[in-house]
């Protein structure tokens, strides 16, 4: 029942914050809005069970991103620029357009059987490789709960509890203690994202160096004829 | 008022997209499309990491969404250089003014 | 130690291949030197004179090898006496270095000379070949090498001559080393002169490719290769005929001699194809390869005792192999018809015919006078028209006595009507010209009727005395400022002290005069007294051919007449051109030098007659069926002297001969006198008693008349024939073709232009047009983009939605 409460506090507090987003004139009160959406967002995440996403939500949006958009406004608008208004028509269209957009996403959500496809994650009783995995994993855990079949159902608990944050880790090295490794393809090995990890590690190194380089300080000759233009 | 399910989630999701659809056709602001795409990104990931929740999706929905979110803060980083750059060139933010693109 | 037949071979083959060294520096003589430069004579002249010290060493080398045998052998040993020498001591005689060529068969060979005929001859040559250039099954074609003392004694006359000529020729084309030459023949439309840059490195360039072909031909070892070279020394003649290109007259004259000697060529390879099919070799020589040996042509047809193996009907010929014995070749004897043995003999003197410009192809060596002196020397008297006789004596083996009745005949007309032309020909090279011709006639005779050392004596000392005499014309015509015309020269012996003597010896050579009862002459005495000498002995074993006898002997007066004439028309009596006479002047030492050195050989090279040593060093590798009385047994009933030691046929006669030709000679040196010097008789009243047959020899006997008539006229008809059905036929054919490709190009234009290009233009003006309008859906505005994806996804769901079924 809490949960039910909380779900519907934060996605209207989602869905509102983003619809102000859309409304809102004035640049710095799009970000608080901004703020507002995607803490909500983190909340869902933690109501998901996932703890880990919930906290990085947080922490690289709410205290990341949101706040290099804050930097970029206080950096591009200038007086007057603040705030660039929009045409009603352009409201309007928008509007109707996205409007039309939900209905057609809302319908397709509303015509699908996800009966069928959801469910809970399936246990894996017959690895033993998984259970050991498991059970080194949560080292203090199997100290309580000694015995393989306790192990068993302490993975749905674990994931139910929404701890997620070492099972997270252990696949990023390649690991993926939450599936069999019989049901992973024809080697017996469930993929991890060791490989994808190491490729977005790689990818932010080189944004951030191609970001240094696109922000870096020019001169402006060029620019200045445009103000004179303006 | 039944549990929670997938649907609601989806929901929330395809709300938080529309608005950043929406939020980056109207915006003049560079900066506010900026802040439409965020939008569209942390709608898909409510949706992977609902999915992960309540398919046998299981982890890896998380996972994705775990990129979505660094990359989706890459992209800002660059975003917010281009950004700059457009305010360098143009002495303005708004969108409108960088047709270059029409040829 | 090497063999004699290597030291020869590589001595020979330098001295063969250092012309042809010669020529390809100097043709690409403006590569590294200027045109003015005469170092491109100078080449030319060093690698024809160590030519020269090759092939005179090889001579003196193969002489000490045999201890000078041939020199040594008595006159009056029988031709088996002086075998029996050779056999006796094997270091000293032919059959000694028989022995050191031929180790491998000297036993079998020895064998043989004891057993099977006192007259078997031994081997007198060296023969190898250079390099194989093709094999078909058993037959070869390769390039070989064949040296006998005939080839020892052509390689030194013809280096020798060549050297003088050579020299001379720097003084004499000094006038083309300029950039500028004026040539006063050749008249251009504006009346001027033609000019051009001076070609004196070509000039000596062609020379030295004669020297080579020329050479080339005399160390040949197979009918094969005599050809390549007989080609080459065409090609050169050509070239050199025509050096003066820009002149009509040598332009033409080169051709004709060109064309000419093709004729005679067809001939040439027929005879080669036959012998080809016949004998499936084209080797002189015996061929020795380890312990087997292949018979060359002359074996197979002579056999080693020299006689024609013929079927008892007449009509075959069986081929001998190496051992003397008849070949076979799957136990079947192997023969040649008689006939085309004939035709085969004929057909390569057919060549000789061309290339010595024998009746009836006789006319183009006149022409060839438009070359320049020194080539006229060189080429057009001592050398290549010689060439002719040497194959035929080469050849002399496989010539049947029918052949050798033809070749006899040939000459003895060639050698009259040549001297009969000569009697009123005024232009100086003219006059040597047609006398060359009447020479090689005797050569033909002497070896048409049997006089094979003869012929070949008379070859060597005719080439000293001749190119002498065209050297001493050069030398007047140099002098006199390129006046040629005897009619206008006269008295310049008082201004060319050197040219007028060392001529007057060639002429008393060529006219073969001697103090009567001494026998002590000049070199042609002693050569045309041996002909003379063996065309008696001939016409008197065979009295149906008496004719054969009496031409040589009353052209030797002739010949002694019209070259008595030239001497006293040209040095002796009166100038009779005031303007050439002042500017007459005697040439420089490099011109008169190899006039006083080919006078001292043209005087003295025949020294001892019959038995001096050029005669016994030429007669040493005389054939067999040369030597010996032969009776024909063939259709020609005829009978060949023997002239070989005191009881030979031609001895017998030899003293008549001898004086009769004296005689002869005498008479006409005493007209020649009588006409021209003492004018006690005028040429101008014999000119108009005899207008007709004056005439008749100024168009020299209306040979080119008749040749126009036969040949040029009717190629000429045919010729119109076809220009007028070109014209007629023909051409209305392609003009109608070709207007009718216009005419469907325009309307293929025409569809091009409308239909096909209307489309493409069509096909590009939409595409722009479309381009043009969708471009304005281009603004350029991210926020308008955003909206059409947007929309775009609705759309396609909307779409999606209303047709899919649930």
């Amino acid at each position: 029942m809490i949960e039910q409460l909380l779900f519907y506090t934060f996605a209207i507090l989602t869905c509102g914050g983003a619809v102000a987003v859309v409304a809102t004139q004035n640049v710095v009160r799009m970000a608080f809005w901004l703020v507002v959406s995607l803490g909500s967002v983190a909340a869902l995440f933690f109501l998901l069970h996932a703890d880990f996403l919930g906290a990085a939500q947080l922490l690289i949006y709410v205290g990341g991103t949101v706040v290099l958009l804050v930097f970029g406004v206080m950096l591009t608008a200038s007086g007057p620029y603040t705030t660039i208004k929009t045409s009603p028509a352009e409201g309007i269209i928008g509007g109707a357009v996205g409007l039309m957009l939900l209905m057609v996403l809302v319908s397709s959500i509303g015509s699908v059987d996800w009966g069928a496809i959801s469910g809970r994650l399936p246990a894996s009783p017959e690895s033993p490789f998984t259970a050991d995995s498991i059970r080194e994993a949560h080292a203090e855990e199997s100290l309580v709960n000694a015995g393989s079949t306790k192990a068993k159902t302490d993975l749905a608990a674990v994931q139910q509890q929404g701890r997620t944050v070492r099972q997270l880790g252990l696949s990023f090295l390649g690991l993926r203690p939450d599936r069999n490794l019989k049901e992973g393809g024809a080697n017996g090995l469930a993929p991890g994202y060791f490989l994808p990890f190491e490729i977005v590690s790689v990818h932010l190194l080189v944004v951030l160096i191609g970001a240094a380089y696109l922000a870096r300080a020019k001169r402006r000759a060029v620019s200045e004829d445009r103000v004179s233009l303006d | 008022m039944g549990e929670v399910g997938l649907n609601a989630y989806l929901m929330v999701g395809a709300v938080l997209f529309v608005c950043g659809v929406v939020c980056m056709a109207t915006k003049r602001n560079g900066i506010g499309v900026l802040m439409g795409v965020e939008l569209v990104l942390n709608g898909a990931n409510v949706n992977f990491v609902a999915f992960s929740r309540y398919t046998s999706l299981g982890l890896d929905g998380q996972t994705v969404a775990l990129f979505v979110i660094v990359l989706a803060a890459a992209e800002a980083a660059v975003a917010l250089a281009i950004a700059l750059n457009f305010y360098n060139n143009h002495l303005t933010i708004d969108v409108d003014r960088g047709n270059e693109l029409q040829g | 130690m090497p063999e004699t037949g290597d030291i020869l071979m590589f001595l020979l083959t330098v001295a063969w291949l250092l012309p042809l060294a010669g020529f390809v520096v100097e043709i690409y003589w403006l590569c590294f030197s200027h045109r003015l430069n005469k170092g491109a004579a100078y080449c030319a002249v060093a690698c024809i004179g160590i030519g020269f010290l090759c092939s005179l060493s090889a001579l003196l080398y193969w002489g000490n090898d045999t201890h000078w045998a041939a020199l040594s052998e008595p006159d009056h040993h029988g031709h088996a006496a002086s075998h029996d020498t050779g056999h006796g001591d094997a270091a000293h005689g032919a059959g000694g270095h028989d022995h050191d060529a031929h180790a491998g068969d000297a036993d079998q060979h020895s064998h043989d000379q004891a057993s099977e005929h006192a007259d078997a001859p031994a081997k007198k040559y060296y023969s190898g070949t250079y390099y194989e250039l093709a094999r078909f099954g058993g037959l070869r074609v390769s390039l070989d090498w064949y040296i006998d003392s005939l080839t020892l004694v052509m390689f030194t006359m013809v280096t020798f001559i060549a050297t003088c000529i050579h020299i001379f020729a720097i003084g004499y084309m000094h006038d083309e080393l300029t950039e500028e030459y004026e040539d006063h023949e050749v008249h251009l439309h504006n009346g001027g002169h033609f000019s051009r840059p001076g070609r004196f490195h070509r000039f000596f360039a062609y020379l030295s490719l004669f020297s080579f072909s020329m050479l080339g031909i005399v160390l040949s070892g197979n009918i094969f290769q005599v050809f390549i070279f007989w080609e080459l020394v065409g090609l050169s003649s050509y070239l050199l005929i025509g050096f003066y290109i820009e002149r009509k007259s040598a332009s033409t004259a080169a051709n004709k001699a060109f064309i000419m000697n093709r004729v005679g060529d067809f001939g040439f390879l027929i005879g080669m194809m036959i012998l080809w099919t016949s004998f499936g070799t084209f080797q002189f020589g015996d061929r020795t390869e380890g312990a087997h040996t292949e018979a060359g042509l002359f074996t197979m047809v002579r056999g080693h005792d020299g006689k024609l193996d013929v079927s008892e009907d007449g009509k075959q010929v069986y081929l001998q192999d190496a051992h003397g014995h008849r070949a076979e070749k799957n136990g079947q004897p192997l023969t040649i018809s008689y006939m085309l043995l004939v035709a085969a003999g004929l057909g390569v003197f057919a060549g000789s015919i061309g290339k010595s410009a024998q009746f009836p192809l006789q006319t183009w060596l006149p022409d060839a006078m438009e070359g320049p002196t020194p080539v006229s020397a060189l080429v057009h008297s001592a050398t290549m028209v010689a060439a002719g006789v040497y194959l035929a004596a080469r050849f002399y083996p496989v010539f049947t006595p029918e052949v050798l009745l033809g070749i006899a005949y040939i000459g003895c007309i060639t050698l009259f009507i040549a001297a009969t032309i000569a009697l009123v020909v005024t232009d100086i090279k003219r006059v040597l010209a047609y006398s060359t011709i009447s020479q090689l006639g005797y050569m033909m005779l002497a070896i048409g009727v049997a006089g094979w050392g003869a012929a070949l004596f008379h070859l060597v000392t005719h080439a000293f005395f001749k190119s002498l005499m065209f050297l001493c014309s050069g030398s007047v015509i140099a002098g006199c400022h390129h006046v040629q015309d005897m009619s206008r020269m006269g008295g310049l012996r008082h201004k060319m002290k050197i040219t007028a003597y060392t001529m007057l010896v060639g002429v008393i050579a060529i006219a073969g005069l001697a103090i009567p009862g001494t026998s002590i002459g000049l070199s042609g005495f002693y050569s045309k007294d041996a002909i003379v000498a063996s065309a008696l002995a001939y016409s008197e074993l065979n009295p149906g051919h008496i004719l054969l006898f009496i031409a040589p002997l009353v052209t030797a007066g002739i010949t002694s007449f019209y070259m008595f004439r030239l001497w006293f028309l040209t040095f002796a009596g009166t100038p009779r051109d005031a303007h050439v006479y002042e500017n007459c002047h005697e040439n420089p030492s490099v011109m008169t030098t190899p006039l006083l050195v080919l006078a001292v050989l043209a005087a003295g090279c025949a020294w001892g007659g019959e038995g001096g040593p050029l005669y016994r060093l030429i007669v040493d590798s005389e054939t067999v069926p040369a030597a010996a009385r032969v009776a024909s047994v063939g259709a020609a009933k005829v009978i060949l002297p023997s002239h070989q030691g005191h009881e030979s046929d031609v001895h017998h006669v030899h003293s008549t001969a001898g004086m009769l030709a004296l005689v002869s000679a005498i008479i006409g040196m005493t007209l020649a006198y009588l006409l021209y010097v003492k004018k006690t008789i005028d040429p101008n009243q014999i000119r108009q008693q005899f207008s007709g047959v004056y005439d008749f020899l100024v168009d020299k006997w209306r040979f080119d008349s008749l040749y126009d008539a036969m040949f040029v006229a009717p190629v000429h008809i045919i010729s119109a024939w076809c220009v007028s059905f070109d014209k007629g036929v023909l051409d209305p054919i392609l003009h109608s073709a070709a207007n009718l490709t216009v005419l469907t190009s325009k309307w293929d234009r025409a569809f091009d232009e409308t239909f096909v290009d209307g489309l493409v233009n069509l096909v590009g003006t939409v595409t722009y047009n479309v381009g043009n309008s969708l471009k304005v859906i281009q603004t350029g505005r991210l926020r308008q983009y955003v909206m059409w994806i947007a929309v775009g996804v609705i759309v396609l769901f909307g779409a999606l939605f209303t047709t899919i079924p649930k």
